[in-house]
């Protein structure tokens, strides 16, 4: 009963200042409000870039090094020995080849059902690489295999999400075409191209074979800018051609976990290859960049909390000093010391939490509004979310806690006084 | 029921120590109404606060309701005021945001250890505030009342705990001649319905109703 009862004085104390328990609210509210508001703006931008510059912290591109000593210092050129050799390393869990098709593959037409999407009279030079199908896991569809159909078959390939959408943001709409329908549905069409040709003449092989690719799966792993064929369809497209084995253009560590990168790097690079750190790079600098501006953002939030936090020790300290005498009489009707301090941390409490509440509902609801706004003032570019906003549970807890916590702070100078106040001095 | 023995007590002011109390002897037995006189700065509020355990910052033996008071805790002394004292206030010290009915509630809402509902509580203070005629002025805020109700409400709140010994200090001070003879009377009817009540005043009316008038000057106590 008696925090119940401390709970109802404080509550029956806030309602007799009404327009004091407001604007303390208010500034809570404000804090709250803008720290949701810009933390959700943070993940959801932040969750746009990791869409844009995927980055699997697990993965380490190796590329063949620079300068080849060939055999001396066991190094260079990215060939079957070095990819059994990457494999072995420690804190490796496997290593994935890639390898370039040298021979052209080009597309004069559209593929059946999207004709509107090909501009007339396009040919298309389209760049192949050869992945192993264990790199593209999970992201090729149901009911699809990535795997060589040998010659004469439909040659199932694989498209870069990162491409589609830029076709679709980009190119379609420079291209003056429609855009593609969503991604799912366009998973297994197919496209007629021509092996051996080339848009560049002297690039032609002598042999040109009419073939069939087949869209097995969308994925990141892809290249942005390139197909993925099968390792195998490469390899024998290579022999078929009579292309010089020149190994591997890329391999795709795979580290056991995150913090195995470091070392893994190292390693590889004191087998004298190199590791590829663009994509990484560029997706760790968005990061920085994402995560700053949200820490920028979120940190004035805080200061907001804190300034409310300070508005709410004035004001409740202004509070205490004027009913120094209701204290006492508190006291006197069996009020202990540290009820008296309760009852005033609870009126921070109450306040920073009612603030709290408005304050997210005044964020969540700002967020379609500012997302509304995005859409009509900014144009679309690719990976342009729906939303900027994303909502977790754990946000809305925040959004009360802190402003509740920061209120409770602001209480505990005014509660510390409220529980100092000496009921027989007052009172006589 | 209120036994006080050699209490001494002083103020400090200006750095110079200040005698109120200099080893005051006070027995009040339950069913006794005793009137404390004395001029203005006698020290009767202090000897009153004193009692009431509210003072903790004296000399001497106190015992109040069977319960010593020298070294007690101040959750044992707020314990204390909750369940056995009552206090009336000259000036009613009502808390002016809550209403007639909330302002008697207080002792119940402060009751540590009970289980009482806040519905419990709400009931039993309609029940106070219906004994001192004020029923019809429950939802009224303090300033919505006359001095003589606002007193009422102060003596319905000071015996909702149904304490064992009720403590007024001027109690009819702000009232009118006639509202003060009825709270007198409410006082001698409670002392004689065993209460102990100790009555600080400096007004004869008071005197006239009280078992025993003391007197309290130069900080000691005398008949």
């Amino acid at each position: 009963m008696r925090a119940r009862g401390l709970l109802w004085i404080a509550l029956a104390t806030l309602r007799a200042d009404r327009r004091g328990s407001l604007l303390d609210a208010a500034a809570a509210c404000v804090g709250a409000a803008a720290l949701v508001f810009f933390l959700a703006l943070g993940l959801g931008v932040s969750a746009a870039a990791q869409r844009m510059f995927p980055a699997d912290a697990r993965l380490v591109e190796v590329v063949p090094g620079n300068v080849r000593l060939g055999g001396v210092l066991g190094g260079g050129a990215l060939d079957d020995a070095a990819l059994r050799r990457l494999g072995a390393l420690p804190g490796a869990a496997a290593a994935w080849p890639r390898l370039s098709l040298r021979v052209p593959v080009a597309a004069n037409g559209p593929p059946k059902g999207l004709d509107y999407n090909w501009p007339p009279g396009m040919t298309l030079q389209i760049p192949v690489v050869g992945l192993a199908p264990e790199i593209l896991a999970g992201d090729v569809g149901a009911g699809f295999r990535f795997e060589d159909p040998g010659p004469g078959g439909t040659i199932p390939v694989v498209l870069s999400r990162r491409l589609l959408e830029i076709y679709d943001k980009t190119l379609a709409p420079a291209w003056g075409v429609r855009r593609l329908p969503p991604i799912l549905s366009i998973v297994g069409i197919e496209l007629p191209v021509r092996i051996g040709f080339s848009i560049v003449p002297q690039k032609t092989e002598d042999r040109i074979v009419e073939a069939r690719l087949r869209l097995a799966g969308i994925s990141d792993r892809v290249p942005i800018y390139m197909l993925a064929m099968p390792l195998e369809t490469v390899r024998r497209l290579h022999r078929e051609y009579a292309k010089a084995d020149q190994g591997y253009s890329q391999v795709t560590l795979l580290a056991a976990r995150p913090e195995d990168v470091p070392s893994l790097t190292a390693a590889v690079r004191r087998m004298g290859l190199a590791v590829d750190e663009g994509e990484r790079a560029t997706a760790e600098r968005v990061g920085t960049v994402v995560a700053v501006t949200t820490g920028s953002l979120v940190f004035l939030a805080v200061v907001m909390c804190a300034l409310a936090a300070l508005a709410i020790a004035q004001s409740l300290s202004a509070s205490v000093r004027a009913r120094v005498k209701e204290i006492a009489v508190l006291q006197a009707l069996g009020a202990a010391p540290s009820d008296v301090r309760l009852v005033v941390l609870a009126e921070g409490a109450i306040v920073g939490l009612a603030g709290g509440i408005v304050g997210v509902l005044l964020a969540r609801g700002a967020a379609p509004l500012a997302d509304r706004a995005a859409a009509a003032l900014l144009p679309d570019f690719p990976f342009r979310p729906e939303t900027f906003f994303v909502h977790p549970p754990w946000l809305v807890a925040l959004g009360l806690a802190v402003p509740a916590l920061a209120a409770v702070l602001g209480a505990l100078a005014p509660a510390a006084a409220a529980a100092r106040v000496d009921p027989a001095r007052t009172l006589s | 029921m209120i036994r006080l023995h050699g209490v001494t007590k002083s103020f400090r002011d200006a750095g110079v120590e200040v005698p109120v109390l200099r080893g005051v002897d006070l027995e009040v037995a339950a069913g006794e109404m005793v009137a404390i006189v004395g001029p203005s700065g006698s020290g009767k509020s202090t000897l009153l606060y004193v009692a009431g355990a509210l003072d903790r910052d004296f000399s001497g033996e106190a015992v109040v309701a069977g319960v010593a008071l020298a070294g007690l805790s101040a959750e044992a002394r707020a314990d204390l005021r909750n369940r056995a004292v009552g206090f009336v206030f000259q000036s009613f010290n009502l808390l002016p945001g809550l209403s007639a009915l909330e302002n008697v509630m207080l002792p119940g809402m402060l009751r540590r250890g009970a289980r009482e509902a806040a519905a419990a509580i709400r009931a039993r203070a309609t029940a106070a505030l219906d004994e001192v005629g004020l029923l019809d002025k429950a939802a009224q805020p303090p300033a919505r009342l006359s001095g003589g109700e606002r007193q009422r409400v102060a003596i319905a709140r000071a015996l909702f705990a149904r304490p064992k010994v009720l403590l007024a200090d001027e109690p009819t001070g702000h009232l009118d001649a006639v509202t003060g003879e009825g709270i007198i009377r409410l006082f001698a009817d409670l002392a004689a319905a065993g209460l102990t009540v100790l009555v600080v005043t400096h007004e004869e009316r008071v005197s006239r109703a009280a078992s025993r008038v003391l007197h309290l000057s130069g900080g000691r106590l005398s008949s």
